[in-house]
């Protein structure tokens, strides 16, 4: 579904990325972890082209992200992605933000985008809050609704980038919870996240990185088990103690 | 285009100019000068717990921002000497009209110096006020070692923009007769026919001036943000 | 000293007979409200846009829109006033100058030169307002626009100016009060506007006092209204649980 060839990216003469290489099969859920810093954010926003990079190529669903030929706004409209900060819109309505994408991006009537949406904010939850606007929500509760608008586009696939670190502790599990059904409803997924029990439960493969670089691409177990780099192992107690 | 610009008037009329440049200047230092020192009074007014004086700079500083600078230069050019010459029984040669539309334009612009350095002072942390009293320095004190010299130092870009502006508005004593750069580029536009050169050179001398020194106040902006 | 007050005068007839004083101070202040208002659409329109392409990524065209801030904002008005009605219809081309000058009356000549002069010269601020506004929202909106797959003119339509403009229409209404202050630089061309008005008053008659007493104070008036209708407006348009708008 998701192919990265030997990426690199550079600010000037500050490296972000080198010769980043992985995939991600459909039905696959991926975790990308890392200190700060690493880049995995800047990775993930490489995949639907928020980020350019200078070397390498990225394919999704067979599509060439880096072709200047491609049409990037089509290609978005079927990548899904949940964004650190949530990012919706702070002058619409909930309904509003579900439905805005479906009908000036997919073309689809106003009722059918709505109802569409309110199907989705019911499953993750929400239904009731569907004339608030974003500022009135909590977190966690603007987080979920920010799946929902994603998933309102019918994604191939999802992208999440850090989906629950701008998050109070409390609000966490009721995001990390709809990702877990989301997972296991065979939806593809690459998530930035230093949830590692989000990673034991639902992933296929975990991707550690560290400056720039993809330092292991394991199965999860092995991850887990073994960590081949001492960087991963030190990454990994670290986290371990919180 | 069929109009055949002709800018031999202009080498000649340097001098002329230049006076008026210096008399642009002059008005530009005198009102900037007032305008800081009777904004900051007006500043600490607007500020004070006296009910009455905090009123007082209020009304002054509205009404002043609220009516257009031609207004109050033509209230000062027009009707202020008149009151004057009455009240003082002033010997009615002496033209006292220039100086007060100079004095006008001074009152004018310290309404808005004096809003700029409101938001300094209270962009200074409360704090600071009580480490102050808590050392035992009077409210003047604390004011004068401790407030105003912190907020002086993050409004100097602004106080600059300012007096660019200040610097622009001075064109406007236009009205009152005063003979400054954009008056004298005018009669000497006039008295030869060419008008279109005349503002066209004093267009782009305003510009190169005030573009220039936003420059420079941009870079020393750049400068305090990293120190 | 004696000074005989007559607010009587603006029921008096002018010279000419066609009206009263009154008259002329209300035909004034009718013009000043047209200017402004007309100009500040010019304004808004053209800041607008301009605000926009200073923000896009795009090194010629955000380059364009900060040489057109610096160039309008580095002029004094009068200035720009005066090379709008005196040096332009010299210029224009295609004999466009000659027909500015021989198709219009003096009146209309003189209210387009001011509304276009005022119009471009509050647009470099406008556009200031935008940027600031567009540049302060968080980076993320941008990027969620895209990601949804819109392009980036729909982004700047959906996401990014809705909010924009919501957070700058404080700085936007000190801007449109400018316009009305600054429309009084306009009598300098002969344009009778408000202030024109009441320094034509003061050459007509015996009562100075009165006539600018009265202009100052409809300059305030129109000051009063203008804030009350920005605040409506600002209301209208306030965005639930959010805060940091103000």
């Amino acid at each position: 579904m998701i192919t990265i060839d030997k990426v690199s990216k550079h600010y000037g003469s500050f490296q972000v990325l080198t010769d980043c290489t992985t995939q991600v099969k459909k039905g696959e859920v991926v975790v990308v972890c890392g200190p700060s810093g690493s880049g995995k954010s800047t990775l993930i926003k490489c995949v639907n082209g928020l980020e350019p990079f200078q070397a390498g190529a990225i394919t999704v669903d067979g599509i060439s992200v880096g072709d200047p030929k491609t049409n990037l706004s089509k290609l978005r409209s079927r990548v899904g992605m949940v964004f650190q900060h949530f990012e919706l819109f702070p002058h619409m309505s909930i309904t509003d933000n579900l439905s805005i994408a479906q009908v000036k991006v997919l073309g689809r009537s106003k009722d059918e985008a709505r109802d569409k949406g309110l199907k989705l904010l019911d499953r993750v939850g929400l239904k009731a809050h569907a004339d608030k606007f974003p500022g009135q929500l909590s977190g966690g509760q603007q987080q979920r609704v920010a799946i929902a608008r994603a998933l309102a586009m019918d994604p191939i696939c999802m992208l999440f980038d850090e989906p629950t670190s701008a998050l109070d502790p409390e609000m966490i599990n009721e995001v990390l919870d709809v990702m877990v059904e989301l997972a296991q409803e065979g939806m593809t997924m690459m998530c930035v996240t230093h949830e590692m029990g989000f990673a034991r439960k639902v992933a296929n493969r975990v991707i550690f990185m560290d400056q720039g670089r993809i330092v292991e691409d394991d199965a999860k177990d092995a991850f887990f088990g073994a960590p081949r780099s001492e960087r991963a192992r030190q990454f990994l107690a670290k986290i371990l103690q919180h | 285009m069929n109009y055949e610009f002709d800018w031999s008037s202009i080498p000649g009329s340097l001098p002329f100019l230049w006076e008026g440049m210096k008399i642009s200047l002059e008005i530009t230092a005198i009102a900037v000068v007032v305008g800081i020192v009777w904004g900051t009074l007006l500043a600490m007014m607007r500020l004070s717990p006296v009910k009455p004086l905090s009123w007082f700079a209020a009304g002054y500083v509205n009404l002043f921002r609220a009516i257009p600078l031609v207004m109050v230069l033509l209230w000062f050019f027009l009707i202020v000497p008149q009151v004057l010459r009455g009240a003082f029984n002033l010997d009615p040669n002496t033209d006292v009209r220039l100086t007060s539309a100079m004095i006008g334009f001074a009152l004018f612009e310290s309404a808005y110096y004096s809003e700029i350095i409101r938001a300094g002072i209270q962009s200074v942390p409360k704090g600071q006020v009580a480490a102050a009293s808590a050392l035992g320095m009077s409210y003047a004190q604390a004011m004068r070692l401790v407030v105003l010299p912190q907020a002086f130092r993050n409004m100097v870009p602004l106080l600059l923009t300012q007096a660019i502006v200040l610097f622009q508005d001075t064109s406007l004593v236009y009205v009152s007769a005063l003979a400054d750069f954009f008056g004298a580029a005018y009669k000497v536009g006039d008295r030869d026919g060419r008008l279109v050169e005349l503002l066209l050179f004093a267009g782009a001398v305003y510009f190169v001036l005030c573009f220039s020194l936003s420059q420079v106040v941009r870079r020393l902006q750049k400068r305090m943000a990293t120190v | 000293m004696s000074y005989n007050w007559n607010w009587g005068i603006f029921g008096s007839p002018v010279p000419t007979g066609d009206t009263t004083y009154l008259g002329w101070m209300l035909s004034g202040l009718q013009t000043t409200i047209l200017l402004s208002l007309s100009a500040w659409v010019i304004a808004l329109a053209l800041g607008s846009l301009m605000g926009v392409l200073r923000t896009v990524p795009h090194k010629g065209l955000s380059g364009i829109a900060a040489a057109y801030v610096e160039v309008f904002r580095n002029i004094p008005l009068l200035v720009q006033l005066f090379i709008w009605y005196f040096v332009l219809p010299e210029v224009l081309p295609f004999g466009l100058g000659e027909r500015f000058k021989q198709d219009l009356s003096p009146l209309a000549q003189q209210f387009l030169s001011a509304m276009v002069c005022l119009g471009f010269f509050t647009s470099a601020r406008v556009c200031e307002q935008v940027r600031s506004g567009i540049n302060s929202l968080p980076r993320g909106q941008k990027n969620a626009g895209l990601a949804l797959g819109f392009t980036l003119p729909q982004t700047y339509r959906h996401v990014l100016l809705p909010m924009a403009f919501r957070l700058v229409i404080p700085p936007l209404t000190s801007e449109f009060l400018n316009i009305f202050k600054n429309s009084a630089v306009c009598s300098t061309i002969g344009l009778l506007e408000l202030a024109a008005q009441g320094r034509q008053l003061v050459d007509y008659t015996a009562q100075p006092y009165e006539s600018f007493i009265a202009v100052t104070l409809l300059y305030l008036l129109i000051n009063v209204v203008v804030m009350l209708l920005m605040r409506v407006i600002e209301n209208r348009s306030r965005v639930p649980g959010y805060i940091g708008g103000k």
